[in-house]
């Protein structure tokens, strides 16, 4: 179990705001921190890696890694950490990459086994592409065999097909190991493919926190089919009326009745939902 | 949308997948709904919609037929568009809108104060609201 109860002033783009946020985590969860950018995802990350100072407590286990006392050192932390960006060394090979934070061969070999990197352990790393340094990065944060995995929006630079494959690595590691696991993300799939539980801040505090499923599918009474997007025109049809909407890059047309249509204005953002027994797939 | 307020009489699951009943005003209504929100419990008091186009209609009607949801209703208002008929229908205390194409209203020669049946289909209904 991890306790983490944290409180800290930010100095947010547009405000100062406060950090303060209490939950706690239990052992072999993965966790994914979601939310906009600058409500204190990241900062939570660098907090509890020891990389930033804050009021609070932090235990891990039976450890104390923060209290009023106590500010555990980053590298007393047991802490795996994947950034977006790589930080390898350049100067050494993947194999040399993954010794230098533990000389511990079998436990390299069987990494760069699950990540299928076998067959470029010798290989400097800036000859790699993005997806294979990452999956470096990744195998080096698992060197230490951490108590807690640290992933900040890691795959966020990758093309989706590298996305994909690299979500695979991380489930299977996190199947092996079980290692308890944050990640802040702002993918929904890819959040829904790792995490089962997410956590959704706002402004510094804890606004949702449930299993993903439940706070994934933002649905309303028994409509499970739901996506916002902006109202663009109206226009009558014979009896009927016809809404045209944009949702992302996509508009799609909505039969609507005269009565709704008194209540919709151009521009509004409108949420637009069927029951799951509606939609078809094709591919 | 045309919206009922009715009360949960019973919920059946299996797995994910429930049947919901309803009472609207001494009616039966059901409703085919994967998860429900915790708050769908026996007794609560929501708001039902379904789509005019969800709505069929039968006049004179005899037989069995698969719609779970069957309201003896009153026609009130006709309006026929050139493909297109919007039949405003009284249902007890509520009145509903059904779209059907003006050819099957012209076959049936729906007019106002027509004693007709309208069908919804079980997985055509939905919750909107919790009241």
């Amino acid at each position: 179990m991890i306790h983490i109860a944290i409180n800290k002033k930010l100095h947010g783009a547009s405000a100062d705001m406060q950090l303060d946020v209490n939950f706690e985590i239990k052992d072999g969860d993965f966790v994914a921190l979601s939310g906009k950018s600058g409500s204190g995802k990241t900062t939570l990350l660098r907090i509890l890696a020891g990389l930033e100072e804050a009021n609070g407590i932090i235990h891990v286990e039976e450890e104390i890694w923060l209290d009023n006392n106590i500010c555990k050192a980053v590298q007393k932390r047991e802490i795996g950490f994947v950034f977006q960006d790589y930080a390898l060394f350049d100067n050494m090979s993947v194999l040399q990459n993954l010794l230098y934070v533990k000389k511990d061969l079998v436990l390299a070999n069987h990494l760069l086994h699950v990540t299928e990197l076998t067959e470029l352990k010798d290989r400097s790393p800036s000859t790699l592409s993005g997806g294979q340094k990452q999956r470096v990065a990744l195998c080096r944060a698992m060197m230490k065999r951490p108590k807690i995995l640290l992933l900040d929006e890691p795959l966020s630079a990758l093309d989706p097909v590298m996305r994909s494959k690299l979500q695979n690595e991380i489930i299977a590691l996190h199947k092996e190991f079980k290692t308890t696991t944050i990640m802040v993300s702002h993918d929904p799939s890819e959040i829904y493919r790792l995490s089962n539980r997410v956590l959704v801040l706002e402004d510094g505090k804890i606004i949702n926190d449930g299993s993903t499923k439940d706070v994934l599918l933002r649905t309303k009474g028994s409509q499970k089919f739901s996506f916002e997007g902006e109202l663009l025109e109206i226009k009558k049809v014979d009896v009927i009326f016809i809404a045209i909407i944009a949702i992302g890059q996509q508009l799609v047309e909505v039969v609507v009745g005269e009565d709704e249509t008194k209540n919709l204005n151009i521009g509004d953002v409108v949420n637009v939902s069927t029951k799951a027994f509606s939609p078809t797939i094709t591919q | 949308m045309n919206t009922l307020v009715a009360h949960v009489k019973e919920i059946k699951s299996v797995e994910n997948l429930n049947i919901v009943k309803f009472d609207f005003e001494g009616v039966t209504l059901s409703m085919m709904s994967l998860e429900l929100p915790e708050s769908v419990k026996v007794g609560a008091k929501v708001k039902l919609g379904t789509k005019a186009t969800h709505i069929a209609i039968a006049k004179g009607f005899s037989g069995e037929v698969s719609y779970s949801n069957q309201l003896h209703v009153k026609i009130i208002h006709v309006d026929n568009g050139e493909l297109l008929s919007s039949i405003k229908l009284q249902a007890e205390s509520t009145s509903l809108e059904s779209i059907i194409t003006r050819d099957s209203s012209d076959r049936m020669n729906l007019h106002v104060d027509d004693e007709v049946t309208a069908f919804i289909k079980a997985n055509e209904l939905s919750i909107v609201e919790v009241l």
